[in-house]
Parts: C-alpha cells; sequence; structure tokens
C-alpha cells in the first residue's frame, strides 16, 4: 500500500500547501498592516455572523428537505436540490437581485413593506443561505439515512403522526448531525464570493455600514492595494477558517456527547 | 376475558425479490408465528403493521379494514429488537405512547407492569442491555393500549423468556390487546392461544 500512501501525501500537499504557504507569506514576508486592520477584523465579524445565520437557516428551513430525501427516493428533487452548489454562483447573485426587484410581483411586495435585499445583511444572508443549504442537506440526508428507522415506525406504532415523530423522536436523535452539518455549511457560507459580491459588495446598514464580507474585502484589498495586504488579511482569514474545523473535528469526535 | 370477535384477519400475498408471501391469518389473543430464518415471519409483521403494503389481499382489525392505513392510524404497535426511542429515560419512555393516545395512566398501573415484567432498572434506554430495552418497549406498547401488538423477536433475547411471555401474556389479556409474536422456538408456541407456522413464505395453521 506504500503507493496509495505516497500518492495520498502528493495529494494532501496540492491541498495544503499554498494555504501554508499564505499563513508563511502573511504573516512573515509579505506582511501589510492594512491586512490586519480594524476594517479586516470587521469584516470577519460580518462574514462570521452572517454565514452563522445562514447555517441556522439551513437548519430550520432544509432539516426537514433532508429527511425527506433520507426516506423517500426522490431523484429529480435531490436534482432541483443540488442547482445553486453546481451553478456559477453569480447567477445565484443575479437571480436574487432579479427576484427582488421591481420586475416580479414578489419583488414589488418586498419593496412595498420596505424590505432590501441589495446591500443590506439580510440580502447577504439570503444568498449565502442558497448557495451553502445543498451542502447541509447533502450532509444531513446519509446521517438521517443511518438512523434505524425502527424508532420511528415504533413511535408511528405508538400513535404519533409523522410530524410528531419527525420533532420527538427524530430531531432530539440527530442533533450531532444537525451541528456537525450545520458547522460545514458554515464553512461553505464563510468561503462564498460569486453571489455575494453580486447582492452585498458591501453592506449599507448599522453596525456593519461600508463592511464587505471577507471574501469580498480580500478581493478588493487585491485588486487596491495589491498582493501584500491581500495576503495579509487571507491569512487572518484562514486561521478563523482553521479554528472551524477544529471545533468540527472535536464535534464529530465525541459524538454521544451532544 | 375471551371476546366473542375474530380480532385479526390478515389475507396477504407479497412479493419481494425472488420470495414470494402468501400468509392467511384469522384469529385472536396471543398468536405465536414461528417459522425458520427466512420464512417470512417479519415480513407479514410488517404487512400487518403498515410498514409494507400487501400486494394483494386485505387486512382487518377488529372487521376494520386497515389494509392501506397508515402506520400510526392503525392501532397496531410493533416492537422489534431496534424499537425504542433512544433519548427517553425508562420511566419517561414507558408512559410516552399513553400519552401520544392521550390515555391517562394511572401510576399503580405502571408500577404493576414494571414489576410484572421485571423492569426495575432506570436510566436513558439507549444505554440498556438489549434485553432490558426490549422490556421497556414491550410494556410501552402494553400501557399505550393498542388494539394489537406485534412482537418480532423481541422477547427471545430476555433472560428467563418463557416467565416473561407468561407474564407479558397475562397483562395483554387483562388490557384487551392481542399480541402476535414471532419466534424460532417451536417450544414457545405452547404459552400461545394460537399457532402458526411460515414455511417459504405460506402459512399454516397449527391450532
Amino acid at each position: 500500500m506504500n503507493w496509495l500512501r505516497i500518492i495520498s501525501a502528493v495529494s494532501l500537499a496540492l491541498l495544503v500547501i499554498p494555504v501554508f504557504l499564505l499563513l508563511y507569506e502573511g504573516f512573515g514576508p509579505l506582511r501589510e498592516p492594512v491586512g490586519y486592520s480594524l476594517n479586516v477584523f470587521r469584516s470577519i465579524e460580518l462574514t462570521l455572523i452572517s454565514s452563522a445565520i445562514a447555517a441556522v437557516a439551513s437548519v430550520v428551513l432544509f432539516t426537514p428537505l433532508s429527511y425527506y430525501f433520507a426516506r423517500n427516493k426522490n431523484s429529480i428533487g435531490e436534482t432541483l436540490s443540488d442547482i445553486p452548489a453546481s451553478i456559477p454562483h453569480p447567477i445565484i447573485g443575479v437571480a436574487i437581485l432579479v427576484l427582488v426587484s421591481p420586475l416580479t410581483p414578489f419583488g414589488k411586495f418586498l419593496i412595498s413593506i420596505g424590505i432590501n435585499f441589495f446591500d443590506s445583511v439580510l440580502g447577504l444572508i439570503v444568498a449565502l443561505t442558497i448557495v451553502s443549504a445543498p451542502i447541509y442537506i447533502k450532509s444531513m440526508q446519509p446521517y438521517f439515512q443511518s438512523m434505524n428507522i425502527a424508532h420511528e415506525n415504533y413511535a408511528l406504532g405508538l400513535g404519533a403522526s409523522r410530524f410528531r415523530t419527525f420533532m420527538s423522536v427524530v430531531i432530539p436523535n440527530a442533533g450531532r448531525g444537525i451541528l456537525s452539518a450545520s458547522l460545514i455549511s458554515m464553512s461553505r457560507a464563510m468561503s462564498e464570493f460569486g453571489s455575494i459580491s453580486i447582492v452585498a459588495y458591501y453592506v449599507l446598514q448599522q453596525p456593519f455600514y461600508g463592511i464587505s464580507p471577507a471574501p469580498v474585502l480580500i478581493y478588493q484589498y487585491y485588486t487596491y492595494y495589491g498582493l501584500g495586504a491581500a495576503v495579509t488579511a487571507s491569512a487572518v482569514m484562514i486561521l478563523v477558517s482553521i479554528a472551524m474545523m477544529i471545533v468540527l473535528r472535536v464535534v464529530k469526535r465525541y459524538p454521544h456527547e451532544i | 376475558m375471551k371476546r366473542e370477535r375474530q380480532l385479526i384477519e390478515a389475507e396477504v400475498k407479497k412479493k419481494l425479490g425472488s420470495f414470494y408471501l402468501e400468509a392467511d391469518v384469522s384469529d385472536e389473543d396471543f398468536i405465536c408465528l414461528t417459522g425458520k430464518n427466512g420464512s417470512g415471519k417479519t415480513t407479514l409483521l410488517n404487512l400487518v403493521g403498515g410498514v409494507l403494503t400487501p400486494d394483494e389481499g386485505c387486512i382487518k382489525l377488529n372487521s376494520k379494514e386497515i389494509t392501506n392505513l397508515p402506520i400510526e392510524r392503525r392501532g397496531v404497535s410493533i416492537v422489534t429488537p431496534d424499537s425504542y426511542i433512544p433519548h427517553l429515560d425508562v420511566d419517561r419512555h414507558l408512559i410516552w405512547g399513553a400519552k401520544i393516545r392521550g390515555l391517562t395512566v394511572e401510576s399503580d398501573y405502571v408500577a404493576e407492569v414494571k414489576s410484572s415484567l421485571g423492569i426495575g432498572f432506570d436510566g436513558k434506554v439507549s444505554k440498556l442491555s438489549l434485553g432490558m430495552r426490549e422490556r421497556v418497549s414491550l410494556a410501552t406498547s402494553l400501557i399505550s393500549r393498542p388494539e394489537l401488538i406485534l412482537v418480532d423477536e423481541a422477547l427471545s433475547n430476555i433472560d428467563n423468556h418463557r416467565d416473561f411471555i407468561d407474564a407479558f401474556k397475562s397483562l395483554a389479556t387483562k388490557a384487551k390487546v392481542d399480541v402476535i409474536f414471532t419466534t424460532q422456538y417451536s417450544a414457545d408456541s405452547s404459552q400461545a392461544s394460537h399457532h402458526y407456522q411460515l414455511e417459504s413464505g405460506k402459512s399454516t395453521r397449527l391450532f
């Protein structure tokens, strides 16, 4: 199996070398103070908060759908749910803008009640939810499939409705899966650029007025200040992402505590 | 106390891959179903319990057709070795089904069931041994008062299972709940009111 070990090591190196190179360069030779300015930390704060809310939205809105896919064969539905993850993400941004524009009745309604998606935290969260929800659904589906259906049949046989069984039997025993899938979904949301660069290039709402999400800010720094600032800001963002991954590993390692 | 009726009537056909089940069970009280592995015992119970739908035939419970009713509306509780609600502790588990059905459960009755079925332990159900879990699952089903309890190999793992079957039968008769239980041990049929044998998907009534 040595050949497999060698190929695996090379594959892993391909993935991690650019990341560690960025950390080294960002905090070493290419370090630029603007890369760890207050603006960068506010930007990371916005990204963390909006991604966390998007992950919670995925849990609330898409847990029933992933359970449905786990218990019912529905290849058309599963394919449809994959679409947001499989098309170029700027298209998602454009689609959101069209949906909430005065061109559609839904957009007219939102405008009439004063809800604005463009350059707003709400628009940012909606875009992040749409692009990360397919990851959440795909993570939860095998988890639900691995859960013993005998528990559910037993609850149903005791007279519990499908809804009661889902809420009282399935969900209380899916805590670890939900936490793990939502962290994966949050990680995906944190790295989103395509859709949010169209919907929320920056946010024009307090308390984040004028702040861009971190991936957009890193792109801005690259175009305005050059490589050094972008690499330093990237290195800071990578540290946050690594912290997220450590939390995810801990969650997966201690399955019975949740 | 015998009822003046035939509670369970199941005349069903079901094809699963190359296996073909053709069973006819019409009886009441405490019914034993024996047969080798793969003879169709679980398939028959799944058809009666609503987990599977028959290709042909019909299932009646107390003269009411339940063939196409969903599991939760049949009044039939299925108990397998994996039938339990993992996150509940024993006492909450025991009354869970009764609460779902909106029944008032006397604590004396719960105590009687616990004592008769040897449930002198506590803790989270998922942490219990298989035999202890099966005692709790069967007691929970009984306390929830369904019309019929289907026990699929959930008696075999219990210590002194023949004594347990006697106790369970006594409680079920008192609660007017009928039971169909499967077992690989033909000797267990001596404790039943009726005995059916399944062989390669065909049922035969022995008594």
